[in-house]
């Protein structure tokens, strides 16, 4: 239950963003957004994955300058240009992946932009003196002149509310600032929010855990898709209608429902984990067990931190062999410990970052096509060339992949056909399991019909298919059944008639349906 | 050809890289220091000297692609003329033990410098530095400290000689009239080979992704660490090539032999145009630009360049060819 | 962490390497009955890295071992000044009778060789000279001497003209500048033309390659002049390559398994010795311990090997 606001009569507003719409090329991802935040209330701004809030925050924050819409602080219009302009207007945001600098001394963090200075050299002792003066104020007692790297999570993320607190911040946005915590440490950090909120600072905080809201929202803000959906206090909307709200009736356009094309089991993972820092840290993936068959699309579904992506690439065995449990293949045990292992096997991985991890971008088409079946295409050793050609554009082909000829570069590709190439190259390698993370991230709608449309011909063709997707409706239009995952558990497992867009966003957030 | 694709070939590297050349040449057809350059045998000469300056690039061409650095290359040559000295004239080994036995210690020379980035995952300019550093030490250690030449030394602190081996001499040697060196021929021999891996194994495939991005090569099931080990390792390879033509041609294996040739290598392989992030250029790229640097160092011979300003009309003209370079990436 | 030990260790060996391998005990033979007195001499070396430098630790190593009295502990500074200083330091507290050292740099090494004075160790210095006047004896080369008696020579073997090509060291270096300027002032007045010259750096492979562009260049020339016997030796090989055989060669440093050996296979048809000193060092300690006088400099002569003398041990120059 949360505490009551301190103000009765609904006070004028600390920060308010109107008609704020923002574009990136031919994408628009916030269309007329309002907001609004009150001096000492906790303002919980939900939505899912690609609902815009992050670029709402960046905005305010300053990072992204070119928007349509109005920001005021206390009345006041402003546009803030930078980061530093914005805490100099009194916003300050503590992002997820947290902003300090490891090596430098917390003292020369807190005071990063703003280092006191006489004719360019630092006062060091009225600079520490400061930071330990902020520090104390969360009732840190720490060592202000050691590297932050030092301190672990829980304290540098004090640090950087000590460093939002030194900048007179009134505004302080706070991003997933828990999903690093233990329960101790979580407490520790509700307990300071509620100091801020006692000192009427506005705290913006962004979360998908369905328990924190409920602990310490005052309001809640909710988008989807880009849109502001409703702002509300918190008792006026308990879990149920939150998720209805954040889900939404419409599912965007109605692609009409493949046909199901069952097989024999292929896949089963039982009790399976994934370790990606060392078996001495928490694992990504925790003791997870479900199985796929032939022909099948299984969604997987989960919010930031669910360990959906680390599960793709544990069980492709790009974290090597830190993983356990058991991976059955066709009811054959399989040991997959590097990616290698995992094409030999029939385990294909789409990435869901293609430029960084998917394609090499200064090669060819064919180049890149043929890149994961090369043993194959070139006994001996030697290549042969022409066989490479007709390789890719066998695969593209289906594809409608658009480009002059084989030989271009792939960088020079728009994004759609980026992911064709790297489609390409998965299938060239006959996978027995494919595994697609985000195929459809930063494509035009008519590429993804297009991929759409593959899958049919994957699933008819026998391919086990293991999808993730942040976008509701293509996960539910394209699976069969959907598994969903929270914080690396399996959450829930629906079928493709029970597979709810609030039953499966409930269960990413923890609530049991 | 219509006008555009003259130009779009023009602005393709190998189309600078060639226009570099061209340039230098040039310049060496104005200033041809009383017809000397017309001659025969300053071309002969001028590919002489580079070649084995051009081995190195080759191996450093492979190493470059998978977008590491190899700075041992001169300090493997050095080791490698001592082995060969010593094999050749003192052991008296017949050519087909030297050889094979200097190629392998080059190999495993830069196989280890391979294991210890690829494995260890230490930075290729920490490894190969190290290196540096050992191969020279190794070279002098296993020659005392002193040229390893025909004199050898008697108990009485005489000396008395032997024969320049066979080896050496069919090594340094003139064939086609006279007209090309011996030592030209191995290295196209060596161009050769280099071109084959990198442009028709699929080992050079490999180098070419995982230049491009590691990751996403790792991920797609190229054997990184074998492939770069690889690539050291031929590096190291070819560095005993040009270790063995530079004894060769002394008529003895001195340990200091190579100092610096590492830098010259680079050189060589970046006015080409490979670059040096890697995943980008060839060997054809790196033949042109030893040309290029070989001919700009014979004309400044010929002339009688003073040493002062060779260096600063080198270091100017290899800047204002990775300029240009840059300039018009397509 | 650990992969950065990796590299560390390499460095380490192959520190260690190089310095085993040079750094060899002296050698300690007792002829007969018990020696009178044994007379320990500290020879501190600035580097190995040289051959020359190689020849001058043999060349004091071979005139202590004909005087079983003495015995010499060396120590290699492998080119480090605070190395040297320290060994310096190390021969004071050991108490040696007598220190020889070839300075890396004549200003560090000053006061530590002051200070061996002070305590009464004498002090021969070898080939570079330290500052001021606080040692026993000086001993060294003198380069524009050899220059000047290479451009002597050569001017009497042409007959007063020709047509010579000067390829030189280091130019930066004292050393090359001195060869050079003592080279044109031995041929000053004669009809020796210099056709040709290039800093070759001391380097064989440079020196053929300067060699060749002459050799392109001009159709006839009638000697080579290089400042060391590696440059002659590069440029020999290139004029034999080019199948242009009537040309001389001349060299400097005279090593007994290089230079003189070239002369004795025919390579070169002169070369002059630039000498270590190591053996003038002995006969100075010698004669310090017998309490006679000793000079406060010596400078060497050059000795000159050309066909009709390297049999005989070639022949001293003035």
């Amino acid at each position: 239950m949360s505490n009551p606001p301190i103000q009765i009569d609904p006070p004028a507003p600390l920060v308010r963003l109107t008609g704020i719409t923002k574009r990136f090329g031919p994408v628009t991802v916030l269309r007329d957004v309002q907001f609004e935040g009150r001096a000492g209330e906790v303002h919980v701004l939900a939505g899912e994955n690609g609902a815009g809030k992050s670029t709402l925050i960046k905005i305010l924050a300053g990072i992204h300058t070119d928007f349509d819409g109005r920001i005021e602080i206390e009345g006041r219009e402003v546009r803030p240009r930078s980061p530093l302009d914005a805490a100099a207007l009194g916003v300050a945001v503590i992002h997820q992946e947290l902003s300090l600098i490891g090596p430098m001394s917390v003292a020369d963090n807190i005071f990063l932009g703003r280092t006191p200075a006489r004719a360019g050299f630092v006062r060091e002792r009225s600079q520490n003196e400061a930071a330990r003066h902020w520090v104390g104020q969360l009732g840190l007692e720490i060592d202000v002149r050691q590297p932050v790297e030092r301190f672990p999570v829980a304290a540098r993320q004090q640090i950087e509310i000590a460093k939002a607190l030194s900048q007179d911040a009134r505004v302080i946005v706070m991003d997933e600032p828990t999903s690093a915590l233990n329960a101790p440490e979580v407490n520790t950090l509700f307990a300071l929010i509620q100091s801020l909120r006692a000192r009427g600072c506005c705290i913006i905080y962004i979360t998908h855990k369905m328990e924190e809201i409920e602990r310490i929202a005052d309001r809640i803000t909710v988008l989807r898709d880009g849109h502001w959906i409703g702002t509300a206090p918190a008792p006026q909307l308990p879990a149920a209608k939150l998720i209805q709200w954040m889900v939404g009736r419409q599912l965007g356009e109605q692609f009409p429902r493949r046909a199901p094309h069952p097989g024999a089991e292929r896949l089963r993972l039982e009790n399976f984990s994934v370790f990606p820092s060392g078996f001495s840290s928490r694992p990504a993936v925790d003791n997870v067990t479900f199985s796929v068959r032939a022909g099948e699309v299984l969604g997987l579904a989960g919010l930031q931190g669910s360990g959906a992506s680390e599960l793709f690439l544990g069980l492709f065995g790009a974290y090597g062999a830190a993983t356990r449990g058991q991976v059955r293949l066709e009811n054959q045990e399989v040991r997959i410990a590097s990616p290698r292992q995992a094409i030999a096997a029939g385990v294909a991985l789409l990435t869901n970052d293609r430029k960084a991890t998917g394609l090499v971008l200064s090669l060819s088409i064919a180049a890149n096509a043929t890149l994961a079946d090369l043993p194959r295409l070139s006994p001996g050793g030697w290549r042969r060339p022409a066989r490479e050609r007709a390789a890719a554009e066998t695969m593209t082909a289906p594809m409608r992949l658009r480009a002059a000829s084989m030989d271009v570069e792939v960088g020079a590709l728009s994004g759609g056909n980026q992911q064709k190439v790297a489609l390409a190259k998965w299938l060239q390698t006959r996978p027995r399991v494919l595994l697609l993370d985000e195929p459809t991230r930063g494509i035009d709608v008519a590429a993804k019909r297009e991929i759409y449309q593959l899958v049919e011909q994957w699933t008819a063709a026998g391919i086990a298919l293991l999808l993730i997707t942040s976008e509701m409706p293509e996960l539910l239009t394209l699976s069969d059944r959907v598994a969903v995952l929270h914080r690396g558990r399996l959450a829930a497992e629906f079928s493709h008639a029970e597979a709810a867009p609030e039953a499966i966003l409930a269960a990413a957030m923890g609530q049991s349906a | 050809m219509k006008t555009s694709s003259w130009k779009s070939a023009a602005a393709s590297p190998a189309g600078r890289a060639l226009l570099a050349l061209l340039l230098v040449i040039a310049a060496g057809l104005i200033f041809n220091a009383d017809g000397a350059f017309f001659k025969i045998g300053t071309h002969r000469d001028t590919l002489r000297q580079a070649s084995v300056y051009g081995m190195l690039a080759c191996g450093m061409t492979l190493v470059i692609v998978c977008g590491g650095i190899d700075l041992a290359v001169g300090s493997m040559v050095g080791l490698s003329a001592v082995c060969a000295a010593q094999m050749a004239i003192h052991w008296n080994w017949p050519a087909w033990q030297t050889v094979p036995a200097c190629l392998a210690a080059g190999a495993l020379c830069g196989a280890v410098s391979g294991v210890v980035t690829a494995g260890l995952r230490v930075q290729p300019f920490i490894a190969t530095l190290s290196m540096m550093v050992l191969a020279r030490g190794l070279a002098k250690y296993a020659s005392g400290g002193m040229k390893v030449s025909t004199a050898v030394r008697n108990a009485d602190g005489t000396y008395h000689y032997v024969e320049v081996p066979p080896l050496f001499r069919a090594i340094d040697h003139r064939v086609l009239g006279g007209n090309l060196s011996m030592v030209t021929v191995i290295f196209l021999v060596c161009v050769l080979l280099a071109w084959l891996a990198l442009s028709k194994h699929r080992w050079g495939r490999y180098l070419y992704a995982i230049g491009g991005n590691e990751e996403a090569a790792r991920l797609s099931g190229v054997p990184v660490i074998r492939a770069k080990i690889g690539a050291y390792a031929a590096s190291g390879l070819f560095s005993a090539v040009a270790g063995l033509c530079q004894a060769a041609q002394e008529q003895q294996g001195d340990p200091e032999a190579g100092g610096g040739y590492e830098l010259v290598a680079i050189a060589m392989v970046v006015i080409g145009g490979t670059s040096l992030m890697g995943g980008r250029g060839g060997i054809g790229l790196t033949l042109l630009g030893v040309l290029t640097i070989g001919y700009l160092d014979k004309i400044l011979s010929i002339n009688a360049v003073p040493e002062a300003g060779r260096l600063v009309l080198t270091g100017i003209i290899i800047v204002a060819a990775v300029l240009t370079q840059r300039r018009s990436r397509t | 962490m650990r992969a950065q030990i990796i590299p560390f260790l390499f460095t380490l060996a192959s520190i260690l390497l190089t310095g085993c391998g040079q750094s060899k005990p002296a050698p300690n033979e007792a002829k007969g009955g018990a020696p009178p007195r044994k007379y320990v001499i500290g020879m501190s070396q600035c580097n190995l890295g040289e051959p020359w430098r190689v020849q001058m630790n043999e060349d004091v190593r071979e005139a202590a071992a004909s005087h079983p009295e003495l015995k010499v502990v060396f120590k290699d500074a492998q080119n480090d000044t605070l190395k040297q200083r320290a060994h310096v330091e190390e021969f004071i507290s050991s108490k040696v009778d007598l220190l020889i050292i070839s300075p890396k740099e004549a200003q560090p090494l000053t006061e530590p060789v002051a200070r061996a004075i002070d305590t009464g160790i004498p002090v021969i210095v070898l080939d570079r000279a330290v500052l001021g006047d606080k040692y026993t004896c000086f001993i060294g080369a003198d380069n524009t001497k050899i220059g000047r008696a290479a451009g002597e020579w050569i001017v009497k073997k042409l007959g007063g003209k020709g047509k010579v090509v000067e390829l030189m060291g280091l130019m930066t270096s004292i050393p090359g500048q001195d060869r050079h300027n003592g080279f044109r002032q031995g041929i000053a007045g004669s009809d020796i033309n210099v056709i040709f010259e290039a800093d070759m750096k001391w380097l064989e492979p440079e020196a053929r390659q300067e060699m060749e562009s002459a050799l392109s260049r001009f159709d006839h020339i009638d000697l080579v002049f290089a400042h060391n016997d590696p440059g002659a030796h590069g440029a020999y090989l290139a004029a034999k390559a080019a199948g242009r055989d009537n040309i001389l060669f001349v060299g400097i440093d005279a090593l007994p398994q290089e230079g003189v050996a070239y002369v004795q296979q025919g390579i070169l048809d002169a070369t002059f010795r630039y000498p270590t000193g190591g053996a003038e060092a002995i006969d100075t300690a010698l004669k310090i311990f017998k309490g006679e006088p000793v000079p406060k400099k010596i400078v060497l002569g050059t000795r000159l090997f050309d066909k009709s003398n390297v049999a005989a041990g070639g022949a001293a120059l003035p």
